[in-house]
């Protein structure tokens, strides 16, 4: 089972590519989140995704300083990364699809 | 020029979401309390308030990590698995007090189809999950004989000869009992005779401790094997379709018991002349909480088990 949803608000996919840009502490990751996706994590829903993800190999800690541990995405999690990116791009295509078709004429909507 | 409002970074740190960490697993605060700390702190500098809802949050993530188990992923399916066969042993003891008050009341009410359909239902789902436990356990058996060849014995040999020394003094226990309910009379045999009754009572508890014994014993092997990944996997899915099963025969057996206690309540204190006929039966009570007892213990482990699963 994927750890990450294709979900577009799912806290393991937005950390997953928050860490895509390089690797982050947890403050770091929640700023980053939120200027990206407008989602405001909680501490523990953002320490509970890193415990998922570090446990299934997708990220890693490295050295860092003082009680501050920054994280980097793994091998596996870029992978994972780039599949539920895939998932949600059908996704979004289809909706596109779906509604350029309902405003044309004789679409849905007309 | 100094300002009259504090800064954010020079506001009093209020505690109060970093005493939160206690609520956490102690190895999950070994690994990322500090780090969640930090994380605290750098948003109080920041000028964030921590508010109920950060406060809520990180309660929810202390129960989830309390929920899914500390170690790796192994370690926390046979965690959940475990806690799955200790609520077995609290839900067999319950079917037992069940089993012996249902004794009598199908002669009492032999077209009430809800009860006959509750009461099947609970007997094919007792029978499958036995069934379950008993494979599952057998699964486990080779890992264990390589643990006790390895040294395990001394980590089980006090629990085992408790076991075993409580295992002869219960059968010692059964023959003299059904020597003495040999010469009763049924209605002595359902509590007219309370010498028998609380014979019968100790006799009981002492098969139930049995039990208990024998369960401590696997359960302490199960903290030390080493399974393989295939049989591991099978203990996941095992330990939540077993805490459906248990929540399923609490359900018929609250809904026997309401059907029974309804028309003939009599028939759950053995039916004779002159038995007591409240529909509160009190063994029928400690059985159904013993059951939910055991439900939420074996939810628990299952959803411990099943949380690790994908990471094995």
């Amino acid at each position: 089972m994927p750890v990450t949803r294709a979900r577009a608000n799912d806290p393991t996919l937005l950390i997953l590519t928050s860490l895509a840009s390089g690797e982050k502490h947890g403050y770091a990751l929640l700023q980053d989140i939120e200027q990206f996706a407008g989602v405001t994590l909680g501490p523990g829903t953002l320490y509970g995704a890193i415990t998922r993800l570090e446990e299934r190999g997708m990220i890693e800690p490295v050295a860092g300083s003082g009680r501050r541990r920054p994280y980097r995405l793994t091998a596996r999690g870029a992978e994972e990364l780039d599949v539920a990116l895939a998932e949600l791009r059908t996704i979004a295509d289809e909706g596109r699809r779906r509604l350029t078709a309902r405003a044309a004429p004789g679409g849905a909507a007309a | 020029m100094s300002s009259s409002r504090p800064s954010p970074r020079r506001r009093r740190f209020t505690p109060g979401p970093t005493a939160l960490l206690a609520l956490y697993p102690s190895a999950w605060r070994r690994r990322y309390g500090d780090e969640l700390a930090a994380l605290i702190l750098d948003m109080h500098a920041d000028g964030r308030e921590a508010g109920a809802r950060v406060r809520t949050d990180l309660a929810r993530g202390a129960i989830r990590e309390r929920l899914r188990g500390a170690g790796e992923p192994s370690r926390r399916v046979r965690g959940g698995a475990t806690l799955v066969l200790w609520a077995w042993a609290l839900f067999s003891i319950a079917g037992a007090i069940v089993t012996k008050t249902s004794e009598h009341w199908q002669r009492a009410l032999p077209r009430a189809a809800t009860a006959h359909v509750a009461f099947s239902t609970l007997t094919a789902l007792a029978i499958a999950a036995a069934a379950a436990v008993v494979g599952a356990v057998a699964l486990t058996l080779p890992s264990a004989w390589r643990l006790l060849r390895e040294g395990g014995w001394a980590r089980i040999r006090l629990r085992t000869w408790l076991a075993a020394v409580l295992t002869v003094l219960a059968v010692a226990a059964t023959v003299g009992l059904a020597a003495w309910a040999h010469g009763l009379s049924p209605a002595a045999r359902n509590g007219h005779d309370g010498l028998y009754a609380a014979a019968f009572v100790a006799w009981a508890t002492l098969a139930a401790l049995c039990l208990l014994a024998w369960t401590s014993v696997a359960t302490r092997l199960a903290a030390d094997v080493r399974c393989g990944r295939a049989v591991l996997r099978l203990h996941a899915w095992l330990a939540p379709g077993l805490a459906v099963a248990m929540s399923a025969m609490t359900v018929a057996t609250l809904v026997w018991w309401a059907v029974v206690a309804s028309h003939a309540p009599a028939a759950l204190t053995g039916g004779s002349a002159g038995a007591h006929a409240s529909p509160v039966v009190p063994m029928l009570v400690l059985a159904a909480a013993l059951m939910v007892l055991a439900t939420v213990v074996a939810a628990v482990g299952a959803v411990r088990a099943a949380g690790a699963r994908g990471a094995l």
